[in-house]
This record gives structure tokens, C-alpha cells and sequence, in this order.
């Protein structure tokens, strides 16, 4: 929560817009300090204010000092009112006076200081609010004794407290989770209608159809048609136990832009590739559908005709090797041999979608650590680099990090330099990195990532 | 400080992990005694006990032998039995892997590596210094015999002492 927000708008946070004071999502704290925080116990409790002062503060003339003492319960009625939106008008004859901690306010809070909206306050209210949410908001307000709130005023400080600033006006997908149906929606003894219910619900549908009744009346009597008896939302939304997703279809963190690009590609893609019986297979084996497919990176890296000598004579055919991933982490390989050299290449991509893995990246951006692989005399390692670095690599392996996401690597292929085996020998090494997470466990140690620590969990992982 | 023993310890150790053993004994010495414990401590073995040729009885829940085993109390070590004494280390496995990966030897008996503080700082930092490569992968440690034991090459500089590298564990 924010220290800056004045007393009287913790009742009524709705109202605020997200602010840019902190961050507003919540976040680790990796750092053992606390945040400091200006709300310290002032080092004499029992002085005044005006009796700490230094000489050099004080004004010479009396009237003048006694001024602020005076003003101080309307100042501080001004100050606690101040809505972080609403910018009532401060009191002009309202000295500036010296800053306070929020522990001096809290300590300090006196009946009068909770005072109702002034008209002007209540214009600006106005505004931003229907009159029911105004009517709302001074009920709430009218429902809760000044004497109360100068009393029992506090800022929260159990465990439950937010670290982070949100109005909780918008639900934001990865912070809020979705709605789900509530318990009642469930049905704890389903049953199946009987045929003789389908046959009534025909009945009725043909003894309801209108003189010239259409296609149309058909089909949204199918759609709607139930097929179990009893409550109706226990079939249309039942209650699942399991979490709601995090985003809708479409549905990202920045906004509605993602569903203009989908329907982009989408009205792109129907043109140029038609849907054939090894793309279905491949769509039902992966889960994906053809629009994610297409979003794939996809290439054939190596290419060329092998033969088999049989005794009839040679047999020539086509072998493709290609590599498929989605620039996020996920990176396969795929061979196919076929007589036709597009149909080789098509089945090896196909198959490099099929055969995708995930693969580790450190900071979304290069490996855990050099790892080495080595297919037939191929020896290769491969080098985590610092941010920036670029893939500085031969171009096999360069193709294999963009298709898998990452950004910075070095790597050094000793001995043969066969294309087949360099991009399996890489794809080994690849997969052989280790999980940090899984050697803190297996050796029942902590491991502290310090560049996190340091950025104080800012960097992406 | 014999390394001819250090460097057959390695090479045990590596078979035995790939053996899939769960315990396995190297000979005696206070050397290899001061190294196991640092790997114990770092967690790369379960225990480290020092009995005689046959194994020293498993403890009752752990399965491996323990040193404060209150059932069955351990052999004292006396001045007539103490040239027959090994040490018995429990190995660890975690998902199938050893957790102990691989060890070895850097220092050789014809080429003893000394690493100061300052080129401590350039391998832990991952740089390659007096022919000793850098630590860069995670979970990586490098053992040197210092004049305060024998500690990990992160404390070394922590501690900001320098010694004889002995042996690298991935």
C-alpha cells in the first residue's frame, strides 16, 4: 500500500486510479532489509514539534507561531480529506506546514478531522461516480462515528496486507483470477433425460413451430436442447474445482492487441496452406490448432538424397532434416526421407512440431552454464554469454536458438562439422542442460540466483 | 598429501556413481577425510564413517552407516587397528541421477596448480586462470587445500586465502 495516500480514501480505494507510486505486481522481495519506510517513532516522543524546532526555524513573532497550532486541526482536515483524484481546494490562509510521517498523522487524528464532503468536493465527485455510487459512498461514510475513526484509525500491517498499489476496478488476468461458478451451479444427482423426455421436448418443439417454421428454428432448438434433467446451469456452467485459466481466448496482459493480430494471420494463413490428412493428424496429436502451426518457426536445415542399393538397382530418395519451435522455449527435430523432395521436407516439419520440448533458458535469453554434446565426431559446446552478446554461432545452431528463444550464445563445434550431426549434437546439448532448482534439491542446499538478488527480482525468468 | 591417492579416489568415486552404489569405501587419510567432509557438508554424500575392511553396520532408519549411531556403536579407532581403517561414504541419487556428477583432479603430482587470491577471483568469476577453467556451470565446485582446510573455491574468496587446487566436482 501506498504511505503517501491520505487517511480518508483508505475507506474508499475503489475510487483511485492505479497510481505510478509502486510496483503492481506483486512481487518477491528477495532483498533481507525491509523497505524503508518514513513512518519511524520520532526520536523524542513526548516533545513537541514546535519545542524541537531548531532557532533558526522559529519565527520571531509570537502571533505567527501561534498560527500554526491553530490551523493545524483545519489543515490537517484538509490533508486528511485530500483525495489522492479529487483535488479539493486547500485552504488559502493554511500555512505550508512541515511534513509529517504517516505515524504522526495516525497518532494525531482527532474527531473533527473526518469531516463530510464540502459541495465542491462533492461536484468533483460527481464527475467520476453515478449518484447511487455517491449515495453509496455517504451512506458508508454517514454509517461510521468520527469519534470512531480518529480512535481506531490505523494502517494495516498483518501478513495480509497488499504489497502493491491496484485500484480493483479492472480484473487484471495474472494478478485476478477469473470468476468461477459458484458451488450451487453443481448437480449432485445428474441424470440423463429418458427417451421419452427427448421425445416431449419434440413434441412440444413441433406442436410450437411457427406455420413457416426454417432451418434456423431447427438448429437453435438442437443447440439449446438439454440433455440432462434438473438445474439448468449445473449442464450450461458447472462448477469445476480445477483453477480458471489466468487469460481468456485472446486475452493478454497488454489489452485486446493480440486478437487483432490472431485475426490477421488468421484471414493469411486460410489462403496459402489448405488443410490436408497429415496436418489434421498432426493438429490432433499436438493439440495445437493449424493458426498455432503456423505461428511455429519452422526450417529445413539440411537437405540432400541418400541412396539404397538393392539388387534391382538404386533406389534414390529424399532426406530432410528441420527443426520447430516457437521462439518461447520450445524446440524439436524432425528427419523424414520420402521419393518427393517438398513431401520429405513437409513430414520433417511435421514431425519437428510433433517431437517440440521444452528447453531451459536462464533469463529467457541464453543457457544454464556450457554444456557439451556429441553425435558420431561431432563435438560441440555450447557457452552461456552475458545480455547482448547475440548469437555468435554457426549458422546451423544460430537457426536452432531463434526457433527456440534464445538471444545470447556462444558455441564452438571441434572435430567434424557434419550438419546432420551438428544439429542433433546440439539439440543433445540443449536438453542436457540442469536445473538449478533440481541440484539446490537433490543436494539439500540453496542456491541464490545473484544477479536476481541484485536487481532485486526484476529480471524476467 | 598424497594426489596419486586423490586422483584414484576420483576415479573411484566416478565409477561408483555410475554403478548406481550406494556406498562405497576409499582408503583412509586425513586428506581424503578433509575433502569428503567438504563434500558432505556441500551435500554431494550422504555420510562419511570411518570403519574397518567390512562395512560398519547400517543405521536402523537411515539405511547407510551413521557416525552418531546409538544402537550400534562405531569401532574406536586405536593405535592396532588403525592401519586397516577406511572410509565409508553414503552416495547420493536424486531423480535417477548421481548427485555427486563427476570429479576430476586438477593438480597432478607432477603439476601441483597453486591458485592466489587474485586468480581465485578470475575462475570463480567463470575465467580460465593459470590453467585452471572457470566455474560456469551451475552447481559447479572447486576444491582447494588452504592452510584453514580444505574449503570450496566461493569461500576461498570469501575468506580471501588462496591454495592448492585439488579437484573440480560438476
Amino acid at each position: 500500500m501506498s504511505l503517501a495516500r491520505p487517511a480518508k480514501c483508505l475507506f474508499c480505494s475503489f475510487s483511485r486510479a492505479a497510481s505510478a507510486v509502486g510496483p503492481r505486481v506483486p512481487r518477491r522481495q528477495f532483498h533481507p532489509t525491509p523497505t524503508y519506510l518514513n513512518d519511524r517513532k520520532p526520536d523524542l516522543p513526548n516533545a513537541k514539534l514546535e519545542d524541537i524546532k531548531t532557532p533558526r526555524d522559529q519565527k520571531p513573532n509570537t502571533p505567527e507561531q501561534q498560527a500554526p497550532k491553530q490551523n493545524k486541526a483545519a489543515n490537517e482536515a484538509g490533508e486528511v480529506a485530500v483525495d489522492a483524484n479529487a483535488q479539493a481546494p486547500v485552504d488559502t490562509n493554511v500555512q505550508p506546514e512541515e511534513k509529517k510521517t504517516l505515524e504522526e498523522i495516525v497518532r494525531n487524528l482527532k474527531p473533527e478531522n473526518f469531516q463530510p464532503y464540502t459541495a465542491e468536493q462533492k461536484a468533483h465527485l460527481a464527475k467520476v461516480y453515478t449518484p447511487e455510487q455517491i449515495a453509496a459512498i455517504e451512506a458508508g461514510e454517514a454509517s461510521i462515528d468520527p469519534k470512531d475513526m480518529a480512535e481506531q484509525f490505523g494502517v494495516r500491517r498483518d501478513p495480509m496486507k497488499l504489497l502493491y498499489v491496484d485500484d480493483f476496478s479492472v480484473v487484471e488476468p495474472g494478478v485476478d483470477k477469473h470468476i468461477r461458478a459458484p458451488e450451487s451451479n453443481s448437480e449432485y444427482n445428474p441424470q440423463l433425460k429418458t427417451e421419452e423426455d427427448f421425445a416431449a421436448d419434440f413434441g412440444r418443439f413441433f406442436a410450437e413451430m411457427p406455420e413457416n417454421g426454417s432451418v434456423g428454428d431447427w438448429v437453435r432448438f438442437v443447440e439449446t436442447l438439454r440433455v440432462t434433467k434438473g438445474k439448468e446451469e449445473a449442464e450450461l456452467n458447472p462448477h469445476s474445482a480445477m483453477v480458471p485459466d489466468l487469460f481468456g481466448p485472446g486475452e493478454n496482459l497488454s489489452g485486446q492487441k493480440q486478437q487483432q493480430e490472431m485475426k490477421e494471420t488468421e484471414e493469411k494463413g486460410k489462403e496459402s496452406e489448405e488443410m490436408t490428412d497429415a496436418l489434421k493428424r498432426l493438429l490432433q496429436d499436438t493439440g495445437f490448432d493449424a493458426m498455432e502451426i503456423r505461428t511455429l518457426r519452422t526450417k529445413t536445415l539440411v537437405a540432400h538424397s541418400v541412396v539404397n542399393q538393392t539388387r534391382l538397382g538404386k533406389v534414390r530418395r529424399q532426406y530432410c532434416l528441420s527443426i520447430a519451435g516457437n521462439g518461447d522455449g520450445l524446440l524439436g527435430i524432425g528427419e523424414a526421407k520420402s521419393e518427393e523432395a517438398p513431401d520429405a521436407a513437409l513430414q520433417s516439419k511435421y514431425r519437428a512440431i510433433r517431437n517440440m520440448q521444452p528447453i531451459l533458458r536462464y533469463e529467457k535469453r541464453t543457457i544454464f552454464g556450457d554444456v557439451v554434446g556429441k553425435v558420431g565426431a561431432v563435438e560441440l559446446k555450447l557457452m552461456n554469454r552475458a545480455p547482448g552478446f547475440g548469437l555468435r554461432c554457426q549458422h546451423l545452431i544460430f537457426e536452432m536458438c531463434r526457433a527456440a528463444g534464445i538471444h545470447d550464445l556462444a558455441a564452438r563445434v571441434d572435430r567434424s562439422r557434419n550438419p546432420m550431426n551438428t544439429v542433433k549434437a546440439a539439440y543433445e546439448a540443449l536438453m542436457s542442460q540442469r536445473n538449478p532448482e533440481d541440484i539446490a534439491r537433490a543436494r539439500g542446499k540453496k542456491l541464490v540466483d545473484v544477479r536476481k538478488v541484485y536487481y532485486s527480482g526484476r529480471i524476467t525468468n | 598429501m598424497s594426489l596419486v591417492h586423490l586422483a584414484h579416489v576420483c576415479s573411484h568415486l566416478n565409477n561408483a556413481t555410475k554403478a548406481r552404489l550406494g556406498l562405497t569405501s576409499i582408503p583412509n587419510t586425513k586428506l581424503h577425510l578433509s575433502l569428503l567432509l567438504a563434500l558432505q557438508n556441500d551435500g554431494f554424500v550422504s555420510s562419511v564413517v570411518r570403519g574397518g575392511k567390512t562395512p560398519p553396520p547400517p543405521h536402523l532408519l537411515l539405511g547407510t552407516p551413521a557416525v552418531n549411531d546409538p544402537v550400534q556403536e562405531l569401532e574406536p579407532v586405536t593405535q592396532k587397528n588403525i592401519a586397516s581403517r577406511r572410509l565409508w561414504l553414503g552416495l547420493k541419487y536424486w531423480q535417477s541421477e548421481s548427485v555427486l556428477g563427476k570429479m576430476v583432479p586438477i593438480s597432478k603430482p607432477t603439476r601441483r596448480i597453486n591458485l592466489d587470491l587474485r586468480a581465485l577471483r578470475r575462475v570463480v568469476n567463470g575465467e580460465m586462470s593459470d590453467y585452471v577453467e572457470g566455474i560456469r556451470s551451475p552447481g559447479e565446485s572447486l576444491y582447494l587445500s588452504t592452510d584453514r582446510g580444505i574449503m570450496e573455491a566461493r569461500e576461498c574468496v570469501e575468506k580471501k586465502v588462496g591454495g592448492l587446487v585439488l579437484c573440480r566436482v560438476l
